[in-house]
């Protein structure tokens, strides 16, 4: 009887042990719950901070290393790692999301700034905008298995929601590449539209920096994709089953690219050539309205009904109400400052704005239009910030 | 005795068990079912050194769709031995990622299918954090492992410097700029970065170095920049615009089968000199007779020389400085102004450099503004949909003070929805004018609608001054085509009709068609087509019929 008193004590003991070791290994979790934080990619302290979206509170913060100046962070659809190009140092960071450990290093091409996940979280494309390729990363093996050459300035990454194909915008083009991802290689090239006969006695505009095509986006069905070509001034409505242009819409002046309403209703370009928007209703594919902006406009986010026009450099948000198609005001964030690109919450209540200069993050009430400024800790000129699941997770 | 003996050994066996099942329970929740196996292998550096105590993971794997808010699996987790070796017991059969993990190294991650007979070697190399402090270094501190590693760091770091000459030309010393911040200072003047008691919240700037590496390209286009904020932007707009005049009704003038040309030159000079704040100049010289001078119309049929009276020669057509306060929401201006330039600023039909030349079609006659002078203009814009204006400027160049001919407009305008239709502007206006003998009003309207189409803009305005006798009476109306109506995506057509009739008696009637053709971003033909009859009483009805070219280089 005593020998089996000892045998349980003994026991005892070591589950309490080994429970003490399990409850250790759940200390090293920093996130338990990957749709609880705001990403926020810092360019110039070179890291990717982690901010907690109940309490704003930096919770967590991953550096990269010197000189990497990271451009755009995104997490993996499963949930379990963040990624993001450095673009000065030409290499993609792996971060896994529970531990916030840096556990991969991978070199990829020129300056990598934009990117995106398949479906199903298999393949990380990352884009080279000077290396005119898109890196193809395992993201079960962690590593590159493959270099896309043939672009030109690929700026973003489009899967397809079976993840059979994607679609590159190339900015240093007019036209957009269809990617085979089963194979990786690039099946097809679509341009929008023609460039315009004229543009031989222009070649101030044409043969200058071309300002092509930034990405090209799913509208509500998933069948048909947007893609706006700067100096055209249009945007190309794209089949994507069969991958050829079936409409083209003019919009205004030097387009930047297409943001997609979370209702489906609707698309807005930011045109920095003429300091408007146009809104594309999606149904009928033709611009519903055009309104007047601000200036170097880098992003839209839609929350509340309304949609949030980021005017880079005049410390200004544009509003629009998105029922009325009406201007609804704008919002200053600050003076003699930058914004860069935001993120909306989840619940389309809150926008996460990067506020460069201020080393800030600005919050944004969509229904009142008011906002907080969060400063502590965030790190040196945030870049962008991105939120898993959000519907406005872009960079620019 | 045997039998408690052979009870107590398995009741041993079942509280084992249940002990060491607890953390098991804990730190894996398995996905696949099936029966358990173990993962085995062993753990290097690329030196072949062990690396004892890397964590081993099998993360389950889970397929993930779009827009599916989902937390990752926890993964069974197990540690590396002394020798390098590896085995993670109790893996229920599936699809996993073994993920290996230690200090300093980046993580090796393959997929792997359980139950399986391999055993698995990994090899983990050196993660490289530049100026991370403890990056590497408890992998570096292990004195076995020293040679082998140094030799691969150097390596590593040759091959990086390598990339990084192959990449581009780049500006490695670390950025340096200039910050406001927020600052708490004391009596003694001593500076706390939070709030402190005793201290007063100030702002200061102050230097700041980051690492961020820039390219050549970039760095030249910053100072660019820099320097452009800092000078004068100097901006040129000229035009020719040669016109004929054939006369179609009344009695012959001597406008009929005269050609005409007018060259116009305008010198624009904008300043930053303080927050929100610019200087603005514009300089304008003309040569050549318009027609105006030999038909004698009441509205100019060149609006070029609207409110410009001298020929060949400079004039000083704008000098303002304007700030903007409360958030940018209202814009002040004070010089010598164009008021037409701030208000009934019609989308379709206000710009004689890009859409009608005739004035009629350009201006409303009712607003009655005869020359440009010194005045002040407030604009208050808060973007939501209405903006409200008033200005004042003297309108006679001959004026002794400020008191004399004093003309002043005050304007409401709205961005309007109609249903059915796109955005359209509307405005209606006010204005008192002193400059000839008593202090004369009008009013106005004016409108720019897009139809349905975004590519037509209807527009029409309607005026009403008090004149020496009854009123003058002005509406126009017609349509502009652009956003890709025409030949190329920048041209832009339209089509107009303007109707003045004045309370002294005189008349007129003017039709305008014209085409402007987007040659470049900077250069623009159009070709216009205008007919005008002119009724004065009792006289005959004169008509002429004028086409022209416009040639207008803007940079």
């Amino acid at each position: 009887m005593s020998h089996t008193r000892f045998l349980v004590k003994l026991a005892i003991v070591m589950a309490t042990a080994l429970a003490g070791t399990a409850t250790l290994a759940q200390q090293d979790v920093k996130i338990a719950d990957p749709t609880s934080v705001v990403m926020i990619v810092n360019r110039d302290s070179n890291d990717l901070a982690f901010m907690d979206i109940k309490t704003n509170k930096i919770i967590g913060r991953v550096f990269l290393g010197n000189n990497v100046n990271p451009h755009m962070v995104m997490m993996s659809p499963d949930g379990r790692y963040v990624v993001t190009g450095g673009t000065r140092a030409n290499k993609a960071y792996i971060v896994d999301v529970r531990t916030l450990k840096l556990v991969k290093v991978i070199n990829v091409d020129i300056a990598p700034e934009h990117l995106a996940f398949s479906p199903d979280s298999r393949w990380y494309y990352q884009g080279n905008p000077e290396g005119d390729s898109i890196s193809v990363i395992d993201m079960q093996s962690l590593t590159k298995i493959k270099t896309i050459p043939g672009f030109a300035e690929p700026l973003n990454v489009t899967f397809t929601a079976d993840g059979s194909k994607a679609y590159i915008g190339n900015y240093g083009a007019h036209w957009i590449g269809v990617v085979d991802v089963r194979r990786h290689e690039l099946l097809k090239k679509i341009q929008i539209k023609e460039v315009p006969g004229v543009a031989i006695l222009d070649p101030d505009k044409y043969l200058g920096e071309v300002h092509g095509i930034n990405i090209a986006m799913f509208g509500p069905d998933g069948r048909y994709l947007y893609a706006a070509d700067g100096d055209l001034g249009f945007v190309g409505v794209i089949d994507s089953r069969e991958d050829k242009v079936v409409k083209t819409i003019k919009v205004g002046k030097d387009p930047w690219r297409i943001y997609m309403s979370h209702d489906g209703k609707y698309g807005i370009t930011p045109n920095n050539g003429d300091q408007t928007i146009s809104i594309i209703d999606l149904k009928a594919n033709r611009v519903a309205a055009t309104l007047e902006a601000g200036q170097n406009m880098t992003g839209v986010n839609f929350a509340a009904g309304k949609a949030f026009v980021i005017s880079s450099t005049s410390g200004f948000v544009y509003v629009y109400d998105m029922n009325s198609l009406r201007p609804a005001g704008r919002i200053r964030i600050g003076l003699n400052i930058q914004l860069e690109t935001a993120t909306t919450d989840t619940q389309d209540q809150k926008i996460y704005l990067a506020d460069s200069t201020e080393n800030a993050i600005v919050i944004i009430d969509a229904k009142t239009q008011k906002f907080e400024k969060i400063t502590e800790n965030v790190g040196l000129f945030p870049w962008g910030t991105h939120i898993m699941d959000s519907k406005d997770n872009y960079c620019h | 005795m045997v039998l408690r003996q052979r009870l107590s050994a398995r009741l041993t066996a079942v509280i084992l068990a249940a002990a060491f099942a607890v953390p098991t329970g804990v730190s894996a929740e398995p996905q696949a079912q099936g029966a358990a196996s173990s993962v085995n292998g062993r753990v290097t550096d690329m030196a072949g050194a062990v690396l004892p105590n890397a964590e081993v993971s099998l993360v389950p794997i889970v397929p993930a769709m779009p827009g599916m808010k989902m937390t990752p699996p926890p993964p069974i987790v197990g540690r590396v031995n002394n020798d390098g070796s590896f085995v993670v017991n109790q893996v229920p059969a599936g699809q996993y990622v073994l993920q290996v993990d230690a200090p300093g190294y980046g993580r090796s991650s393959q997929e792997v299918t359980v139950p399986t007979t391999q055993t698995f070697n990994v090899k983990l190399e050196v993660l490289e954090i530049p100026g991370a402090e403890a990056a590497g270094a408890e992998a570096a501190a292990k004195p076995e492992q020293a040679d082998a590693q140094a030799m691969q760091q150097r390596i590593n770091e040759l091959e990086q410097r390598v990339r990084d000459l192959e990449a581009s030309t780049v500006y490695s010393l670390p950025e340096t700029r200039t910050r406001r911040t927020t600052v708490y200072i004391d009596k003694n003047s001593n500076i706390y970065d939070k709030p402190t008691p005793g201290a007063k919240k100030t702002t200061t700037y102050q230097r700041e170095r980051v690492y961020r590496r820039q390219s050549i390209d970039e760095k030249i286009q910053s100072a660019l920049e820099d320097q452009s904020k800092n000078s004068v932007q100097v901006g040129v707009s000229a035009a020719i615009a040669p016109q004929a005049v054939f006369q179609t009704k009344g009695e012959k003038t001597d406008a009929d089968r005269h050609a005409y040309q007018l060259s116009s030159a305008d010198l624009f000079f904008t300043a930053r000199i303080a927050q929100h704040t610019v200087f603005f100049a514009d300089v304008v010289g003309l040569s050549g007779p318009p027609p105006d001078l030999e038909t004698g119309g009441l509205t100019l049929l060149n609006g070029f020389t609207a409110r410009l009276v001298r020929q060949n020669e400079l004039n000083l057509r704008e000098a303002w400085l304007r700030t903007e306060v409360f958030s940018q929401k209202l814009s002040l201006v004070a010089g010598r102004l164009d008021l037409t330039n701030y208000f009934d600023h019609n989308a379709a039909a206000n710009d004689e450099t890009r859409q009608f030349l005739s004035d009629a079609l350009v201006n409303n006659p009712a607003l009655n503004l005869a020359v440009n002078g010194s005045g002040f203009a407030a604009i208050y814009d808060p973007k939501n949909g209405f903006n409200f204006k008033v200005g004042i400027q003297q309108s006679k160049t001959d004026a002794l003070n400020l008191s004399q001919s004093m003309y002043s407009l005050g304007e409401v305008g709205y961005v309007a929805r109609p249903k059915g239709l796109g955005e359209g502007n509307y405005r209606v206006w006010y204005r008192t004018d002193n400059s000839i003998d008593r202090n004369r009003t009008g009013y106005g309207a004016s409108l720019d609608q897009k139809l349905g189409v975004q590519q037509v803009t209807w527009f029409g305005r309607y005026g009403s001054a008090q004149a020496d006798i009854r009123r003058d009476h002005f509406y126009s109306g017609g349509l502009q085509f652009s956003n890709g109506a025409g030949f190329n995506p920048g041209d832009v057509w339209g089509v107009g009709y303007a109707h003045y009739d004045t309370g002294l008696g005189p008349k007129e009637r003017l039709m305008e068609g014209y085409y402007n053709f987007q040659i470049s971003e900077k250069f623009r033909l159009s070709f216009h087509l205008a007919h005008v009859l002119e009724k004065r009483p009792g006289q005959q009805t004169v008509g002429y019929l004028i086409p022209g070219l416009r040639l207008q280089a803007a940079f």
